[in-house]
């Protein structure tokens, strides 16, 4: 009875996310590029995705600041640039609940115990991740966790048996050059960014993928959850082509010792209070 | 032993915002930023494991005592794109000096962030302070 009402649950959240996609203006970031001429494309003529991909946002820890530094000067160069970052815009009781996550430093991170990163977070880890595009989905190769998401491009709606997962379901469109991708169908036990920012099982989350270059990709995620935002929340990053990457295997919990430490500091009283 | 101040961090925690990629746990809940060391000492093990790889340093101090720091640092799959090989860049037997924070509350476990090996290269080795927490 319980997976049937959560079910119907699901069904319901994939309908208002459709809805939301329709009132939802077409993506800052793309509408202020247009791809150039070396931007590879598949025989239907779409924008290949293509390629092993690493986050701009994510590049100082993978390969160190010089590197950013080189990104950063390509944008400037090809007049590539982001909005400011927005502030998580959460109601004041989920806001409260934010700050007690970051007052215990962070410790209740559900991928500090190695479980899957959700969408978008996964997209920035500091490991790089693959995009094969066929003609009837995409799928996205993580080396972090060693996670898949298969995205199909065919029209089908979201499945009708839904349970709760860590990315959740992803379904995707074309618009132009860009790939939309809508995801639904989260559990509430991944974090979208930084320390604490947590979310409902009703959220949303709507993705775009626009190839702007042969070497970029501009990102967009739109987070809709009307359990603990006061309206959507938009985040960017530019993924950046690694020509001469492979994905590697990656198994976190071989030896996370942070699992030990974490329930440690929880028994003694929590962590220590930031400085 | 010789304690010294971060120079480097603030660059990268320039660049973080609230969608920013992050390494594998909170640096803040078991490390103190407040809490910079560098270490010279020899190897005695290392361990290329995931999520973070450790090494143990023995660390003679000004009065002679010996003792071994344990530290930590990224993943077998970020060090070897940092340029680093297991069994070559560290191991056993080498003179290495290592930067980066104290725990807490454990005298010799230690957060590595970069090694400077026998030849003189400075390898990173682990990520900035900045990194969890707030």
């Amino acid at each position: 009875m319980q997976s049937r009402a959560r079910a119907s649950v699901l069904r319901l959240s994939a309908a208002v996310a459709l809805a939301a996609v329709a009132s939802t203006p077409l993506g800052v970031v793309a509408q202020s590029r247009s791809a150039t001429d070396d931007v590879p494309r598949t025989a239907d003529g779409r924008p290949d995705l293509s390629g092993i991909w690493i986050a701009t946002s994510a590049l100082g820890l993978l390969e160190g600041m010089e590197a950013v530094q080189a990104a950063r000067a390509a944008d400037r160069e090809a007049g590539r640039s982001l909005p400011q970052p927005e502030p998580p815009p959460y109601k004041p009781e989920a806001e409260a609940l934010r700050q007690r996550y970051l007052d215990r430093q962070g410790i209740d991170d559900p991928m500090s115990r190695c479980l899957l990163s959700g969408v978008p977070r996964i997209n920035t880890r500091p490991l790089p991740f693959e995009i094969v595009q066929l003609p009837d989905r995409v799928i996205m190769l993580y080396e972090v966790h060693h996670a898949f998401r298969i995205i199909p491009t065919d029209g089908r709606p979201h499945p009708e048996d839904l349970e709760p997962t860590y990315l959740g379901d992803s379904v995707g469109r074309w618009e132009g050059d860009t790939l939309v991708v809508e995801v639904v169908g989260f559990n509430d036990d991944t974090w979208l960014a930084g320390t604490g920012t947590h979310h409902s099982e009703e959220m949303r989350v709507i993705e775009r993928y626009t190839r702007d270059s042969a070497d970029t990709i501009l990102y967009e995620a739109v987070i809709d959850d009307p359990v603990v935002f006061e309206k959507p929340w938009r985040m960017y990053d530019i993924f950046r082509l690694r020509p001469n990457e492979r994905i590697r295997e990656y198994e976190c919990i071989e030896s996370n010792e942070d699992i030990v430490r974490f329930e440690e500091l929880l028994r003694s009283g929590g962590a220590p209070q930031s400085n | 032993m010789r304690l010294t101040q971060p120079c480097l961090i603030l660059s990268v925690a320039a660049l973080l915002s609230a969608g920013a990629a992050k390494a594998h746990h909170s640096f803040a809940a078991i490390f103190d930023s407040e809490k910079p060391v560098t270490l010279t000492g020899t190897v005695t093990s290392v361990e290329w494991v995931n999520p973070h790889f450790h090494f143990a340093l023995e660390v003679k101090g000004e009065d002679g005592a010996v003792a071994e720091w344990r530290f930590e640092g990224f993943p077998p799959n970020m060090l070897v794109r940092q340029g680093w090989r297991r069994g070559e860049t560290l191991k056993p037997g080498d003179t290495v000096t290592v930067s980066g924070w104290q725990a807490r509350k454990e005298p010799y476990l230690g957060s590595v962030h970069s090694v400077r090996l026998a030849d003189g290269r400075e390898l990173t080795a682990g990520p900035p302070a900045s990194i969890g927490g707030r």
